[in-house]
């Protein structure tokens, strides 16, 4: 135990206990890198029950600060790691404490760059950078424009298009942002509600709700003043958005995670991201923030493992969303397909996922379906394929998704 | 922190935890065995007034915790049961119209009657929430399923959590004669508004270890064979690592052992058609009971799952039984 930060040492005279004060700060700063939602109310709280307890008694201490600092599962999962990190760093075998940004930053200048290059690689196919046969290369795009020696972008750098619509980008500027929004709140627009057998209560509903007129009619002496009317209720559907970041999707997680980000946003998806192991990062993309572009980029950095996709989808039907998968669950699936797990396993976790109701789309970076055999073996519990590799697909799959 | 506030927090600290530990007690004597967080949760929720938001799956004893602990503390135990279209008439209060209209008759031509003739608190149908903060005596009130009630309800219950008020606009703001120790439970279906999380204490409950779901049943089932007790509960605990529609929770592993023991069985294979016929009680749905053959059920009682990893994690299960 590292008797210098621990909770557990009495601070024997004002001075330490200011210190012991200073600590929580930066504990409480901490949980909140971690995305917990602890305010100056929370922080508060927590030091007047280390005055209460007493720095002495660490467990019950420890058990009330969870109880203040975390209010969700996903964050009371997450308590143990970071306060074991925090106060007791040296029992954290092989750890190693990450914060900010993991990823070089870069200036305007260089970002403007970066743009200049993409660009200049998308006139010149043999020097891109993103994977060959993306969904945003129009069959036999390259060898028109190299027969026509034109294409839809002029030489130089000069387009006669806009570039946001068709560009695989990893610098998203805040127009092309707003943009991206706008799409997904045209496709959340689109999303059928399920009808339910219920009746709610509505100004303008066509039925007229007899046991509420009726009731209200008492306040009245039993006149019929004021009818109540309802109409059939309808549920919105459930987004689940679930980002493939492993190595093999560097180049298409930072789109992906940016139009999942719009769900969150516009269609209160929930977003995880996986590589061998799932996360929910929706806090995270819910958060307003010029940050959080960088944090994607982190998220994105720290994620470059190899793939298990179907263990991640069974862990998120088992435990992750196990209680709100039903017939209304919509399961986008942003992934390459290459999986290290068993191909047969994908299936299965498709059909456990089917089972529960939930409606599966895959989105794939490729032009083409994916032809990982894991793939190939779980079509069949694969509602639709869409190919994803710019905004421009997106607004083509608009039509597909409801 | 002065040396003063040290003194106090030594003193203070001691006995707070001291409250804790005999909330436990308290618990556990009238059949509810808490671990060390969840009891001091709930005594932190006590401490501070504030509510207590319980997430977990169906059947890990959220509710049977408010219950557990109204009746260790001898308090009155008031319930409101949430779902699809709750509103404040049912959750509230609600004005006795009948009451009214038969007072306004009474007085007809009497004298020239006033709104607050009509308007009084006697008048006024006590729902959960307002019986909960007129009571007399604190007592425990239970809000169960909140995520089964729809948002604006949510929003409306801010205002009992965190001022532990009711606004009735003919009478004004009712206020709490005794603070409520709230307990709020959920299964998480819906995410709920940050706005109430934020108000509310929080736990998660979690399926029990072996030890502990043993001990449960041992305390709820003093009489049961205590062989019988042990492969069934180590049984349950591997059956919750399977595939399930619906994983059993603690009640049903009750239920389950219950029907055994009325049966007169000491072993879970010692006759599988009574076992086939008793697993009704654990497992709910059709699909479930597909899966789990006699076969499946053997293989779960030995142990035998899967061969590697799961062999290991057999071991060391059938040491924590050796040692219980």
């Amino acid at each position: 135990m590292n008797q210098a930060s621990s909770p557990s040492v009495a601070p024997a005279n004002q001075v330490q206990a200011v210190a012991a004060a200073q600590r929580l700060a930066s504990f409480a700063s901490l949980l909140r890198e971690h995305g917990l939602n602890v305010g100056v109310s929370e922080q508060q709280a927590m030091l007047d029950m280390l005055l209460r307890v007493g720095v002495t008694n660490e467990k019950p201490l420890q058990a009330a600060w969870r109880a203040m600092a975390c209010h969700t599962q996903r964050e009371w999962q997450q308590w143990p790691d970071i306060y074991q990190r925090f106060w007791h760093p040296d029992a954290v075998r092989g750890g190693v404490k990450v914060s900010g940004q993991t990823k070089p930053s870069r200036n305007l200048r260089q970002q403007m760059q970066s743009l200049h290059n993409d660009m200049d690689s998308a006139t010149n196919p043999s020097g891109s950078k993103a994977a060959p046969h993306t969904a945003g290369d129009k069959p036999g795009s390259d060898s028109e424009a190299n027969n026509q020696g034109e294409s839809e972008r002029a030489m130089g750098g000069a387009s006669s298009t806009d570039p946001l619509h068709s560009r695989e980008g990893q610098m998203w500027l805040p127009q092309e942002l707003q943009a991206l929004r706008l799409v997904a709140r045209d496709i959340t627009r689109r999303l059928r509600p399920k009808p339910t057998r219920r009746w709610e209560r509505h100004a303008n509903g066509r039925r007229l709700d007899m046991r509420q007129t009726l009731r209200n009619s008492v306040a009245w002496g039993n006149e019929f003043t004021l009818p109540c009317w309802k109409t059939s209720k309808t549920e919105p559907p459930r987004v689940f958005i679930l980002v493939d970041v492993s190595r093999s999707m560097e180049a298409h997680a930072s789109l992906f995670l940016r139009v999942a980000r719009a769900f969150a946003l516009e269609a209160q998806a929930r977003v995880f991201v996986f590589h061998t192991r799932m996360i929910e990062v929706t806090p995270l993309m819910l958060r307003d923030s010029p940050a959080v572009q960088e944090k994607i980029n982190a998220v994105t950095a720290g994620f470059g493992a190899g793939t298990r996709i179907a263990a991640s989808l069974q862990s998120f039907s088992r435990s992750d969303a196990r209680a709100q998968l039903g017939s209304n669950a919509r399961v986008w699936v942003m992934s390459d397909g290459f999986d290290t797990d068993a191909p047969d396993d994908l299936a299965k976790a498709l059909q456990a996922l089917s089972a529960q109701g939930a409606r599966t789309t895959w989105f794939h970076p490729t032009r083409d379906v994916p032809a990982a055999a894991a793939i190939r073996q779980a079509r069949h519990s694969i509602d639709r394929f869409v190919p994803l590799a710019s905004l421009a697909d997106l607004k083509a799959a608009a039509s597909k998704l409801h | 922190m002065t040396q003063d506030a040290s003194d106090q927090a030594a003193t203070g600290g001691a006995s707070d935890i001291t409250d804790a530990r005999r909330l436990r007690e308290r618990l556990s004597r009238v059949g509810y065995l808490a671990d060390d967080d969840l009891a001091t949760t709930v005594w932190l929720s006590d401490a501070l007034q504030r509510p207590l938001l319980i997430e977990g799956d169906a059947g890990v004893g959220k509710t049977a915790l408010a219950q557990a602990l109204a009746t260790a503390n001898d308090a009155k135990l008031v319930r409101l049961q949430c779902f699809e279209g709750l509103d404040m008439s049912q959750a509230a209060y609600e004005w006795n119209y009948g009451r009214q209209l038969m007072a306004i008759r009474l007085q007809d031509g009497q004298r020239q009657l006033q709104d607050s003739d009509v308007f009084q608190r006697e008048f006024l149908l006590e729902r959960p929430l307002l019986q909960a903060i007129s009571q007399p005596v604190p007592c425990v009130l239970l809000i169960d399923e909140i995520d089964r009630a729809d948002q604006a309800f949510e929003a409306f219950l801010l205002e009992v959590l965190s001022e532990y008020q009711i606004t009735v606009p003919e009478l004004g703001t009712l206020r709490a004669t005794h603070i409520p120790q709230v307990i709020l439970t959920s299964n998480g279906t819906r995410e709920l508004s940050d706005a109430l999380r934020r108000r509310c204490l929080y736990h998660y409950l979690d399926y029990p270890t072996l030890a502990r779901e043993m001990a449960i049943v041992k305390s709820v089932l003093p009489h049961a064979d205590t062989h019988l007790v042990e492969e069934a509960v180590a049984f349950v605990q591997r059956l919750r690592k399977e595939d399930l529609s619906k994983i059993p929770g603690i009640a049903e592993t009750l239920d389950w052992i219950r029907a055994l023991f009325q049966l007169k069985q000491t072993s879970v294979l010692q006759d599988m058609t009574a076992t086939l016929s008793t697993l009704g009680c654990l497992l709910k749905t059709q699909e479930d009971r597909f899966v789990i053959g006699p076969e499946r059920i053997t293989q779960l009682v030995e142990g035998r799952r899967s061969v590697g990893v799961a062999e290991k994690k057999q071991d060391h299960l059938q040491a924590i039984l050796g040692n219980a």
